[in-house]
């Protein structure tokens, strides 16, 4: 586990450099130098959105259990990371103009007060998806054929459970262009880091995907038991999700 | 693999990647090997500064007045008491009570809000580490070799690793 620390520790020195970076840069926007010096802020926002990503949270855990106990392709996987990280910007941005906009004031209480809701409506989806997908393995022992037929209610509801908590990350990102009065530039780089985001998550969903069919040739038509597994794991981490925002 | 997959799922409930970033200056004046002071400024990162200047530069002034250093105080410095600032102070390699802090005074420089305080002590430093680092991983603390200004000893900063969350300590010769 050593490698893997080290690897994280060099992911946080990367997040401080491209931290610094973005924040010098979109300070140094003015008329003359706009339009090349907001693509390069889009750039760093974009692969700022990737790294980001590679550590720990954004629903990666969630997207890998699901499936984990899904069979799928790798197409779903990268349309499952997409919505994640679309519901991820769309959330970071009613999140920071509302309460830029509407409460004005105590932007860091409020944001950390609404925050906590969204991550407990969250916890209580991905217990709802773990729930579901324990439901779905146990009826697919019997009915193999109908078990896709619903997934896609479930990937919805995936998606939104990982995706409805704002990235402070991203909503970082968008206020701090707000105060300096870029407004457009603010919703383009939200896009922009959720894309990068959106690719990482991508990621773990095919990793997962090759996983689960390296497994289910192995374990030659039980894959139920995979699928209880991956359902179970879901329904702890909402779980565990849910006691951390009691803390 | 069962074992590196567990773990792997609870390190990712239980640490969030850091969303802000702090800049740790100590200022130490070393005396016969003993310190009695240990000076902390924390430079908060340019993206979270605007944040929080916003709700407390109230005037917009640009300035920290004395308002709204107790303001800054009461609502923004005093929660990091539930968080051990941050801070842990080793002696023997035991983490010992963090001293009350003394002297609070926020300022912003060059956009960024700062954050001056003191600890009192009676510091043996060749037996005291000091580390920085946030448990739960949302703030990332940094003390790099440049940022300390220790007087009458040698000192070193270096990374550490402690399992859930990434920090800096500074060692004492």
């Amino acid at each position: 586990m050593e490698y893997y620390a080290q690897f994280m520790q060099q992911l946080v020195n990367y997040q401080y450099e491209l931290n610094r970076y973005i924040s010098t840069t979109i300070r140094s926007l003015n008329d003359e130098n706009s339009l090349s010096t907001s693509l390069v802020i889009l750039g760093i926002a974009f692969i700022y959105g990737l790294v980001h990503a590679i550590g720990p949270g954004h629903g990666k855990a969630l997207v890998a259990l699901y499936f984990t106990s899904n069979k799928s392709d790798y197409k779903k996987a990268f349309k499952m990371g997409y919505m994640i990280s679309i519901i991820h910007a769309l959330s970071a941005l009613i999140f920071t103009f509302g309460i830029f906009f509407i409460l004005k004031t105590m932007f860091r209480q409020n944001f950390n007060q609404f925050s906590d809701i969204a991550m407990q409506i969250s916890a209580i989806m991905i217990i709802s998806v773990g729930l579901y997908l324990i439901y779905e393995a146990y009826k697919s022992r019997k009915e193999k054929e109908k078990k896709l037929i619903k997934s896609n209610k479930s990937e919805t509801a995936v998606a939104f459970s990982a995706g409805i908590v704002p990235c402070p990350g991203v909503m970082t990102i968008v206020l701090f262009c707000i105060v300096l009065g870029h407004h457009t530039l603010a919703i383009l780089s939200a896009i922009s880091m959720s894309i990068g985001m959106g690719l990482t998550i991508s990621v773990a969903g095919i990793l997962s995907i090759a996983f689960n069919k390296k497994a289910g040739s192995f374990m030659d038509g039980k894959t139920y038991i995979l699928e209880m597994i991956g359902g179970s794991l879901v329904l702890l981490l909402g779980t565990f999700l849910f006691l951390g925002t009691m803390r | 693999m069962k074992k590196y997959f567990i773990y792997l799922l609870f390190a990712t409930v239980l640490i969030a990647h850091p969303h802000t970033f702090i800049d740790v200056y100590p200022t130490i004046n070393v005396e016969n090997g003993k310190a009695k002071t240990i000076k902390f400024k924390w430079k908060i990162d340019d993206m979270t500064s605007s944040i929080l200047i916003l709700d407390v530069d109230t005037n917009g002034d640009g300035k920290i007045n004395s308002k709204e250093n107790q303001f800054i105080k009461d609502n923004y410095f005093t929660v990091f008491e539930d968080y051990h600032f941050y801070t842990y102070i080793r002696v023997n390699g035991k983490v010992i009570p963090f001293p009350k802090t003394k002297k609070f005074q926020a300022s912003i420089e060059n956009y960024r809000v700062c954050y001056t305080f003191e600890i009192e002590g009676d510091f043996d430093m060749k037996k005291t580490v000091i580390e920085v680092g946030d448990t739960d991983f949302y703030v990332a603390m940094v003390i790099k070799q440049e940022f300390l200004n220790i007087s009458g000893a040698k000192a070193t900063a270096t990374g550490v690793d402690n399992d859930f969350y990434y920090g800096y300590k500074v060692e004492f010769k």
